[in-house]
């Protein structure tokens, strides 16, 4: 990146003369350099996986959510910077629950997404104040079915099918673009983001996988993926990397 | 932000109770009405303002001017009357200069029923609203608390009781504008001989299409008692004179030129 | 002399007095929809300040709401709830639900309860749930009901409405039941009469429709002249 030594890149309040603000772009890279986060839309409902990387042996399992509720019927899984993800969680789950008392309904995807892209995009206006150093995949049942949204940084949001952040999303994405995800399941989901997972993860480090989806099966309701299933997913799909492995 | 106050309520209670009577606001007691005809709006009105049982204003006008094509008959309290539709019409006349188009009588209505909802009627106006508008004529009542009705023909005030009752029985629709102003003529003369809080002289408004025709005293049937001269001339030598003393100036420069240079001294 | 006077002063002291819609509204679901009803007379103490009142008036295209208590705080609200509507239409970019509606009016009744004098019933047509009727009582609760009624009338029609309210009416049949209790509750009720009003909310649309004064069905004590002599 030019921006660096120009001095177009120390505030969030100055353009680069041509047209770039680098430091939501660098907020960007906080979350292209961090731990991978899918996201899948299927036939039933969202199912949405992040790569945790052991940073300790002594780190007890299951610490430093990625992925939190934001109402029965919505809930996020936040890359990048853990602690920024965590604002952006507390601002959504303000804005459902202060939609659901004041309109007596829940609150549709779109609006969720859009008012938590606001709120993102907010600390991309002022010179006091550094971007959102996290991306949120947001996933929401309603009465317009499943949806999955995603947030970044600059504040922009948009609706998908499947998408991917992190070190590992050129990868995911691909193998997320030959899904039928039409006709997948999230139970069939949640092996495809597991073998996913294990596909882009770099071998050396140790990671934990956490899972979270809304779907029929979890009675409409953003849930953990219970962990039997996690460890059945985690088996296969390190069965399927070993066996496409020895074929190279 | 502007508003009441109302920290002299308490002592206007106390002295009250103590038994000062205090003074009353100037009323117009009133009878004001309209109707809509074929091609417009008649609005009506008496001319009396009273204060208390004391008649304050003989000839007053009650119909006031909202927009080139919109008037207002008020009754209640003068100042409140007056105040509000003058705010209103200000209101309207920035909004003209803002949008280019004529006024829409809901408009003026909404701003009307708004303001007097805020003040939960303690600005005691009681409106006959009407006008002319693109959609055709329009005529509203707004009372003190912010309600509005829409009606083809409607009265307010004290007297309105009695300007109904013409109304009642000679209303028609599609009226002529003949027919339209006759009826509505007998009706605030039903107030101004029957209601004793209205009387003197009728005004007449009519509004159609592009056209405005206000006629101040249409019936004129009191005359003032007392009609007071001004300027009072008095002729010369009514103030007679006891002395007379003559001083010539001295030493006076005389500066030519306009009167402003000619002040300044240096 | 003197009575004339005081006559004009009363007057005075009624226009001070809140105008209200002493009233008869009611609203009822039916297989497909809803149909609202009201009387059409507006009150100022004894005067009866508008005969022909619209006391039905629309919150969004669907959704509609029968107006009791204060005429001023009632006009008001609807004026609010319209506006908060409209934004919630452009941020949803769909059709307005009717429980949302609802909650908006109670928002406001419950919020201001101190401040209002209102009594109102919001009922409509969506397409999740189809025809909804929710009453709103004076201190802010929220209810969904099958059929809702209020106002001064309403207390002579309980027993009517229990009696003949059925589930599964057709639009016609509900209509006729509205303008029946309606016209009920004008007989008894001086606070309410006129003409009736009533307002028809299916899928297909709204359509609104009224019973002039003079073709409003009539009750014992108003029959002609014919039966108080049959009778006697």
């Amino acid at each position: 990146m030019s921006g660096i030594g120009t001095g177009y890149d120390l505030s969030v309040s100055t353009f680069s003369p041509d047209g770039r603000v680098f430091q939501t772009e660098y907020a960007q890279k906080a979350v292209d350099n961090s731990g991978t986060v899918v996201g899948l839309r299927c036939k039933d409902g969202v199912v949405l996986g992040c790569e945790k990387t052991i940073i300790s042996k002594m780190l007890v399992e299951g610490s430093n959510r990625r992925t939190y509720a934001v109402d029965r019927h919505a809930g996020m899984a936040v890359g990048g910077v853990a602690a920024d993800g965590r604002q952006i969680v507390n601002r959504a789950s303000s804005e459902a629950q202060q939609y659901k008392s004041f309109y007596g309904d829940i609150i549709p995807g779109h609006v969720l997404a859009e008012r938590t892209a606001s709120y993102v995009h907010l600390f991309n206006l002022y010179w006091y104040l550094r971007p959102c150093g996290s991306a949120a995949l947001i996933a929401v049942y309603d009465r317009d079915g499943p949806q999955l949204y995603l947030v970044e940084p600059s504040g922009t949001g948009h609706r998908f099918f499947g998408t991917a952040v992190g070190k590992g999303r050129t990868a995911a994405k691909n193998e997320i673009e030959k899904l039928k995800l039409e006709e997948l399941t999230c139970r069939q989901g949640v092996l495809e983001i597991a073998k996913i997972l294990h596909n882009v993860h770099d071998e050396e480090k140790p990671f934990e996988m956490e899972l979270a989806w809304i779907c029929d099966e979890s009675n409409r309701e953003f849930q953990r993926v219970p962990a039997d299933m996690v460890t059945e997913a985690n088996t296969k799909a390190k069965a399927a990397k070993d066996d496409s492995d020895m074929e190279d | 932000m502007a508003g009441f106050n109302f920290d002299l309520c308490k002592r206007n209670s106390f002295l009250e109770s103590k038994g000062v009577k205090a003074p009353g606001y100037t009323k117009t007691g009133t009878t004001i009405a309209g109707v809509i005809f074929k091609d417009g709006v008649v609005l009506g009105a008496d001319t009396r303002s009273t204060a208390g049982s004391t008649v304050a204003d003989k000839n007053c006008e009650k119909i006031h001017f909202i927009a080139p094509n919109i008037y207002c008959c008020g009754a209640g309290t003068a100042a409140d009357t007056e105040n509000v539709t003058g705010m209103v019409a200000s209101q309207l006349d920035l909004h003209r200069y803002a949008t280019g188009r004529e006024s829409r009588v809901v408009t003026a209505m909404t701003l009307l029923k708004s303001h007097l909802f805020r003040y939960q009627g303690h600005v005691s106006a009681a409106l006959v609203l009407g006008g002319v508008d693109f959609r055709g004529p329009h005529l509203f009542t707004v009372y003190p608390h912010g309600s509005t009705d829409s009606l083809p023909y409607c009265t307010m005030g004290s007297g309105s009781l009695a300007a109904m009752a013409v109304f009642e029985s000679g209303y028609k629709d599609n009226m002529s504008r003949d027919e339209a102003v006759s009826l509505v003529d007998r009706a605030i003369q039903a107030g101004i001989w029957n209601d004793l809080g209205s009387g003197s002289n009728v005004d007449i408004c009519i509004i159609t299409k592009g056209k405005v025709d206000y006629l101040r005293n249409y019936k004129y049937f009191m005359d003032k008692t007392y009609v007071r001269k001004f300027p009072v001339c008095y002729p010369p030598g009514t103030t007679t004179v006891v002395r007379e003393k003559m001083v010539a100036l001295k030493d006076v420069d005389v500066i030519e030129g306009e009167a402003s240079e000619a002040m300044v001294i240096d | 002399m003197a009575h004339l006077r005081q006559h004009a002063d009363e007057f005075e002291a009624e226009l001070k007095q809140a105008v209200s819609l002493g009233t008869t509204i009611m609203a009822a679901s039916f297989d497909g929809g809803v149909v609202l009803g009201a009387d059409s007379r507006t009150s100022t103490g004894n005067y009866v300040a508008n005969r022909v009142t619209d006391k039905l008036t629309p919150l969004c295209e669907n959704v509609y709401v029968c107006r009791s208590g204060s005429a001023a705080d009632t006009q008001n609200m609807a004026a609010y709830v319209q506006y908060y509507l409209q934004q919630h239409r452009m941020e949803l970019d769909r059709e307005v639900s009717v429980s949302v509606a609802a909650n908006l009016a109670k928002q406001l009744v419950y919020n201001n309860k101190n401040m209002l004098q209102a009594g109102l019933i919001v009922a409509g047509f969506d397409k999740k749930e189809g025809g909804s009727v929710f009453a709103l009582p004076l201190g802010g609760t929220l209810l969904q009901v099958p059929f809702a009624i209020g106002g001064s009338g309403s207390a002579y029609i309980y027993g009517f409405c229990d009696k003949f309210w059925r589930p599964n009416m057709s639009a016609e049949e509900a209509k006729k039941f509205v303008v029946q209790a309606v016209s009920h509750a004008m007989a008894r009720d001086g606070s309410s009469g006129g003409c009736i009003r009533t307002v028809v909310i299916t899928k297909d649309g709204v359509r609104r429709d009224f019973v002039p004064g003079s073709n409003v069905p009539q009750h014992y004590g108003e029959l002609g002249a014919q039966y108080a002599t049959a009778m006697a």
